[in-house]
This record gives C-alpha cells, structure tokens and sequence, in this order.
C-alpha cells in the first residue's frame, strides 16, 4: 500500500513536471483502435523522428465536443486534431480553430484547392459504403442506395449509422438525385425518403466497431459502413462483400487548436505529416487513402492496393464527394438537429 | 417444509436458471480472451494468447491499468478512512440530525449516475481537476464511501460501545482507545468496505467517460472508446485480468481476517 | 440524564464536537461533488443566458422526445423490477433456507457477475444474443423458431442487460431480510396445521415484504439512471433519459436542457424515496440496515 501511494504521488509530480523537461512536443489527437494504430506507423512516428520532436498522442472518437471544452477554458492541451473536416471548418467559424498559414505548410500545394480551407489540409480519405451479407445475397447484390432502399427485392435486416452525415445523402441518391447533383442537400426530400425505410432499419448505429460487429455477427444483412471496417471483418473471414458504387467519400483533415500549447512545432508538425511520402505509408497499413494525391506518384502504393482505396481516380468516379462547406453551413446545422427528433419518432 | 418434493424441485430448477443466467456472461467471457480471432466471437475459432500480448504490448493499456489501479487503491484508502470515520460518528450519536446526515453520505448511491457525471464534470472544469489524477480519486472516493460507511455501520450495530468507555476509563486516550479495542472487533466490515470501494473504483465507468483524458484515462474509459473503434477480444482479456485481481484481493483479505480472528 | 451538571454539558458539548469533526471530511467530499453541482444544475434548470426562465421545463410539453424518453425510461425501469422481484425471490429464498454450504455458493454465484465489467457484461450479451450467435443457435437447434429472432438492439435486448445487473440489488436486500425471520415462526406456523403452502403466505412472505420493498425501490430507482445498457445494447432506439442528458450535453452543448431533464429525473428518485420510506426506513433501503 505504501508504495502504491508513493507511485500515486510520484506520478503526480510527473503529470505536472513533463512538459517542462522535453524540447519541442505536441500533443496529437487521432480517433483510436487500429486507425491510429495504423497511422503511428505510417506518419507519427516517422514525422517525430524527422522533425526531432515528442508526440503525445490521445484520442477521442468523437473530437468535436472536446474541441469546444478546450475552447472554452482558453488553455487547451491539445496541439493537433485529426477529425472530419467539418469539425475543423465550423471549429474555425466559431474561433476555436487556428487560420492555417500555407506559407509554413510547402507540402500543401501539391494538395487540390478544393480539398484544403483556411482551417484544414486533409489527411486521410475514407468512405461510407454499401455492404452486406456475401452469401445472403449471392449474384445479384445491391448495388447502391436504391436497391438498399428496396426491401421487397432485398429482403434482410438494415442498419444504418445514427447520424445524419452521409446517411441523407444516401437517401436522396436512392431517390435518384445524382451523385454530382446533391448539394445543397434537400433536406426535406431526404428525411421523406428515410421515413420510407426507417421501419425496416433493425440498428441506427453509433459506433464504427459496433458496425463491424453488426455484419460478421449476421446481425444485418445490409449497411452503411465505412470501407476500412468492412475491409477488416472480411480479411478476418466475415461472409461480407461491398461496392464502392454511390459511396460517401469524406476526409479527416488536420487542425490546429486556437491558443494551441505548442503553436509553432504543430505547424511544422501539420507540413511534414502531409508529405506525399509519409502519406503513402498510411494505406499500406490501413486501407485508407492517402490526403495528399502527391502520394499516388510517390510508388510507395503497389498499383493493386491504390485499385482498392476509396480515393484512387476509378473508385472515386464512382462516388459522391461529402461537402464539408455544405455541413457546416446552416442549413447543415439545422439537418444535424433534425435527426435527433427523426431517429427517436416512432 | 419438507412434505412434498414437487415445489422444492421446480424451486430448485427456478433459481438453477436465474444462476445460469447471472453467470452466463461471465461463462463466455474467459474464453473468449483466448480467442485467436481478430473479433469477438463465441464459441472462438481457436485459442492464442495473442489478446494478452495486445494488452501487455500496448503502452497505452499499461498506463490505463497503472492509472485505474492507483486510483482504485487511493480510493480505497480515502474511502475506507472518511468513510470509517463518519460510521463512528453517526453510530455514537444517535439524534435525528445523524439520520438525515446518514442519508446524504448515501446519496452517490441513489442519485442517477449520469447527473452525477455531469455534475462532477461540472465542478472539475470550474477547478482544473479534468483529466487529473487527484481529480478521478476524489471523485470515486465520494462514489465508494456509502459502501464503507454501510459496511462499517452494519459492523459498529453488533459492537458494545462500552468496551471502549471500559478501555478510556483504564487511561487510554479516545484514538488509542478506538483503535486497540474497537478497530479489531469492527476490523470485518472495515475491510470489506474497503474491498468494495476498491472494485467500485476499478470498475466505475460513466464518471470515467466525462472526467477522464489525456495521460489520466482509467482502463474502462480506454476500454469504452477502444469498443466504440474496435470490438476484439482485448476487452475480454482485460475483464478477466481485471476479475482474477478482484478475486484475488478478496482471498487475500480474506485470509489476513482469518489470520486476525484466529490470534486474539 | 438531566444536562443539568455545567461539566456534563461541556462533555455532551465536546462529543457533539467530535461527531462533527469526524463526519466533516466524508460530508465536504459529498457535499463538494455531489450537493453542490445539484444544486447548481437546479440552477442552470431555470436560467438561460443568466435570466431567469422556465424554457428548458416547457420542452417536456413542447417536445416529443422529452416525455416519449422518460415514458420508456419509467417502462424499461418497471418491467426490469417486476422481472427481479419475481426471479431475485426464489434465489434469496434458496439462499436463506439451504444449508449454509449450499447457501455460500448461491450467494457466491449472485455476486460473481458483481467482478465483471458492466462494459464488458453488455458485450458479453451482444456476442450471445447477435443472430448467429449462440443462443439464437439454440432456440433454433430445438426447433424453436426456424428464422433468427432478433434479441438485442432493441428494448427486450435493453431490459435483459440491465436486468442482469441489477438483479444482485434486489436478492441482496431480499436475502439479509429472510435471513432475520426466526425459523421458529415457521415451525410454530406448521405445528398449528397449516400446510407448506399456507405457512408461507401467511409467515413468511409478510414478513420478507419489507426486504421485497427496499430491493424494489433500489432496482427501480437505479434502473432509472441507466446509462451503458441501453447506449450499448437499444439499437440506436431504445432512448432512455439518461442518454437524452448526455446527448444534450455531448452533442449539443445544450446544460439548461440536460438540467432540467435531470432535476425531473431526481424529482421522480426522490419522491420514490419519500413514498418508500413511509413502508421502510431510508437507511435501510440504501443498505446501512
């Protein structure tokens, strides 16, 4: 007992003592599990050898509500966020997020416009896609969201993520609005459609590992996934399939807190865990793609893995691209508060 | 009572099943942390100790089971301490004022969790204690003492507080008298108030989620996010870990009362 | 004992001193993060923008989710008491009238669930009850039902969890009450020719009603809070108040809400607590007997 004590106290003092004693540090902030696992390797550990710096790392699946604590005290702890680029955009509007200066971030340019704003540089591509149950449903699988939406030539137990981000826009393609055409959503249009299907959803998930779960324990015959947890239970054996057809293509982007503790060394940090090289590590141990295209030209990317990632040019083509401005604006807002109310209706 | 075997079997067959059903989970989870596969199945397609060396590997679980059990133990001291001391004060005095204070020392126990997350959230932003150490003991201290004053009370009830009046009027001072004479008699529920402040405190989770971060994340708060990313079997791992450690802080205190008991 | 010697009452005055003095640490901890934060969320209930307003009680007119969430909550709350008064009896009962070596393992596996993560519980559940899983395999095996039931993700998924732990709540409780009926009142209920039957409802289970009161009030009240079982094992809609609290703090930022769902939520607790207490005493339904 009395040396747990003294542990106790001890590692007080080291709590409080530790930031005084390293050199240059930040603390990094990522959503977890495997994915942060993965992108250790890949880019955190590589970008602090490089740059001869300490990287903290913590992680909160779901930053945004951390971010506005932070923001609120005026001295957060956190340096660097990975977190879906609307959390940094609306972060930004509401002053909880540093402007970034591209003049310190070189490996930027090489980064299409459309993918970057003031507040972010993208970081890794991901997507929400259309699984199901391999042999449920043979050779003739769904092939996008209006055969989901279709339960009499589909039958089966549905689920879909407890969120209305990619959710509506799945239902407006599924009504026929083209993947090109989407924003500004119409929202009405969109939950009209939800209601259609709603009795025939079993699960409104919340997490992505309760996702996984759902289609290797047969729970559901058919969801919304992300592609790099279906990819993980079928490379664990699950009787799984998906299709990149009218998938939801998002990104995470980097960002800096407002009054972030280690301001100049998480600016460096921000340049260096974009460069094409490092960027090309990340689908090599997870099957994310790269935030920087650059990457694809690096030959790090074997061709046959690029074919499967949900960013390489002929996937992509087949997708809708999530609009992060469209999210933060108000009328996105406005959607997000909607959902509550939707999900819980009977 | 032991006229008809009828009743007493479909009595038997009852409470055979309520116990089947309470330790069901508990059934599976052992093996399932021996699991080879990559995600949580029963019956597991083979058995590895791979989940072992995913926990023991990772630093990250490391720090969280060396913050979760110095927590719990600080708990359990600081539990055990105010708590036993405010037992012996409601017991001496037996006025309505004692009732009513008893029922507020009570109250962690009855008040929703989540309000009370949301409330000790509340007061830690207000002074700094998010994501501290002192911050999680403090707050599973004021969690776990209803345990200790309801052990220590029940174990006072059987006490005669004139032994220790005898042992004062013999010279010795109240602390000393207290602690040569009453201490070893109550010794029982003092440990096991302990005890349960200890697994309260290991086992605590909601307050854990709101409180929680950075350096300071107890096991069940990593636990919580890790199964939001990735249901594997790590957890179960833990959860055996975590039971075996309770059960073996049970024997132990256990057989230190036996030890106790047997030389007076 | 007339407090009529100066000297008797300076001692009186020196214990009530050491009483104080000795509940003070254990009473500045509950008071510091317990009282005063609900004292402050009664607060923040009525305020909004620092003016005084009855806005965030007006939702549970206004709003669906409000009172369809506390309609479910005090459901879910209902169904899990009646479920662990009728199966919690039978195994405190067995508990205190087997021989004590059968009793100690009764007891034991009553509690073992107790060194188990509720977390790790819940998913423990998920594994068994999913559609290929283990139980659904069962039910299927025995030809019970040829299609997959779906046994969680929904509120019979809910109810099961939470029931499983908080069952221990209500045998505990039921078993420290049995244990004091004197066996004696039985054998006399015997020997004036009542039948086994007759002397249990006319003996024992009157007797054992005060301990089916505390388990009742103790599992209630604290399958009102719950908060891990329904996130976890609800679907997605099974939306009990306590995650309406945490949504509205977590998501929206919105305290005044969540305050006023949580001051209605104690407002409830409490008045069980008031009503319960005129049948047994507080103390003893919380435990310190």
């Amino acid at each position: 007992m009395a040396s747990l004590l003294r542990w106790t106290a001890l590692a007080c003092l080291l709590g409080t003592a530790a930031p005084a004693l390293a050199a240059e540090q930040i603390t990094f902030v990522s959503q977890g599990g495997a994915y942060q696992q993965a992108q250790t390797k890949a880019i955190l550990d590589p970008a602090a050898k490089a740059l001869g710096i300490t990287i903290n790392q913590d992680s909160a699946p779901d930053a945004w509500p951390v971010i506005r604590t932070q923001g609120a005290t005026g001295k957060p702890t956190w340096d660097v966020v990975d977190t879906p680029t609307q959390d940094c955009v609306r972060g930004g509007k509401a002053g909880l997020i540093e402007k970034l200066d591209f003049s310190k971030i070189p490996n930027a340019a090489a980064i299409p416009a459309s993918y970057k704003t003031e507040y972010s540089v993208p970081y890794e591509f991901y997507s929400s896609v259309l699984a199901y149950n391999k042999s449920k449903y043979g050779k003739n699988p769904p092939q996008g969201w209006a055969d989901f939406w279709d339960v009499k030539k589909f039958p089966g137990a549905r689920a879909l993520r407890n969120h209305p981000l990619a959710t509506l826009e799945a239902a407006l393609m599924a009504d026929g609005v083209a993947p090109d055409k989407l924003y500004p959503l119409d929202v009405d249009r969109a939950f009209r459609k939800l209601e259609a299907i709603k009795p025939h959803i079993s699960v409104w998930w919340t997490s992505g590992g309760q996702s996984a779960l759902l289609i290797q324990g047969g729970e559901v015959d058919m969801e919304m996934m992300w592609n790099g947890r279906v990819s993980a239970v079928m490379e664990a054996g699950a009787d799984a399939d998906y299709t990149y057809n009218q998938g939801i293509l998002q990104n995470t982007s980097l960002c800096i807190l407002k009054n972030a503790p280690n301001l100049a060394t998480a600016v460096k940090f921000v340049n260096e865990a974009i460069d094409p090289k490092l960027q090309a590590n990340l689908p090599l141990n997870i099957p994310y793609g790269p935030g920087n295209p650059a990457a694809f030209d690096t030959g790090i990317i074997p061709a046959a893995l690029a074919a499967k990632l949900p960013s390489a040019p002929d996937n992509a083509k087949k997708q809708a691209v999530l609009s992060a401005e469209w999210w933060t604006s108000e009328a996105g807002e406005a959607a997000l508060k909607r959902w509550a109310d939707f999900v819980q209706k009977k | 009572m032991t006229s008809s075997l009828a009743p007493r079997l479909a009595l038997g067959t009852v409470v055979a099943l309520v116990l089947l059903f309470l330790v069901l989970p508990i059934l599976i989870v052992v093996p399932m942390s021996f699991s080879n596969a990559r995600f949580l199945t029963f019956p597991p397609p083979g058995y590895s100790l791979r989940w072992y060396e995913a926990f023991f590997g990772n630093p990250a679980w490391m720090q969280a089971a060396r913050v979760s059990l110095g927590v719990a133990a600080a708990t359990a001291i600081g539990a055990t301490l105010i708590g036993t001391a405010a037992a012996y004060a409601l017991s001496m005095s037996g006025s309505r004022l004692a009732r009513s204070l008893t029922v507020i020392l009570l109250l962690p126990l009855v008040v929703p969790i989540v309000i009370t997350a949301i409330g000790v959230f509340f007061v830690f932003a207000k002074t700094g204690l998010l994501a501290t150490l002192p911050g999680l003991v403090l707050a599973n201290v004021m969690l776990a003492t209803p345990y200790v004053v309801t052990s220590v009370l029940a174990g006072l009830r059987g006490f005669d507080p004139a032994q220790e009046m005898v042992a004062r009027s013999l010279g010795m001072n109240r602390l000393r008298a207290f602690l040569s004479v009453t201490l070893p008699q109550i010794r029982p529920s003092v440990v096991s108030g302990a005890l349960f402040a200890f697994i309260s405190a290991l086992d605590e989770t909601v307050v854990a989620i709101f409180i929680a971060g950075g350096q300071n994340q107890t096991l069940t708060k990593r636990m919580f996010t890790s199964l939001r990313d990735e249901i594997d079997p790590t957890i179960a791992a833990i959860s055996s870990l975590l039971t075996a450690a309770s059960l073996m802080v049970v024997v132990l205190a256990s057989l230190s009362a036996r030890k106790s008991s047997t030389n007076p | 004992m007339t407090p009529s010697s100066p000297a008797l009452r300076r001692h009186e005055r020196r214990e009530q001193m050491l009483v104080l003095a000795l509940l003070s640490p254990a009473l500045a901890v509950v008071a510091a993060l317990l009282v005063v934060p609900l004292a402050w969320l009664a607060v923040q209930s009525v305020t909004s923008d620092g003016a005084f307003t009855l806005e965030h009680y007006r939702r549970f007119l206004t709003e669906d989710i409000y009172w369809r969430s506390f309609l479910l909550t005090f459901r879910i709350a209902l169904t899990v008491t009646v479920l662990a008064v009728l199966l919690g009896y039978p195994v405190a009962y067995a508990a205190a009238t087997l021989p004590r070596r059968w009793s100690v393992v009764v007891l034991g596996l009553v509690i073992l669930p107790f060194w188990t993560s509720v977390l790790v519980r819940a998913y423990a559940w998920m594994v068994l009850l999913q559609r290929r899983g283990l139980v659904n395999g069962m039910l299927q095996g025995l030809g019970l039902t040829d299609q997959p039931i779906a046994l969680i993700n929904n509120e019979f998924g809910t109810v099961l969890a939470t029931l499983h732990i908080l069952l221990p709540f209500m045998v505990l409780p039921l078993y420290a009450t049995m244990q004091r009926i004197p066996r004696d009142l039985m054998l006399a209920g015997a020997s004036l020719g009542g039948g086994p039957l007759h002397v249990f409802l006319r003996v024992f289970l009157p007797l054992s009603m005060p301990g089916v009161v505390a388990g009742t009030v103790l599992v209630f009240v604290l399958a009102l809070g719950f908060y891990i079982t329904p996130e976890l094992l609800g679907g997605g809609r099974t939306f009990m108040v306590s995650m309406l609290v945490s949504r509205n703090v977590e998501i929206y930022n919105q305290w005044g809400a969540a305050s006023a769902i949580g001051v209605v939520l104690l407002v409830c607790v409490a008045a069980l607590f008031w009503l319960a207490s005129r049948v047994v005493p507080l103390e003893r339904i919380m435990g310190a007997r």
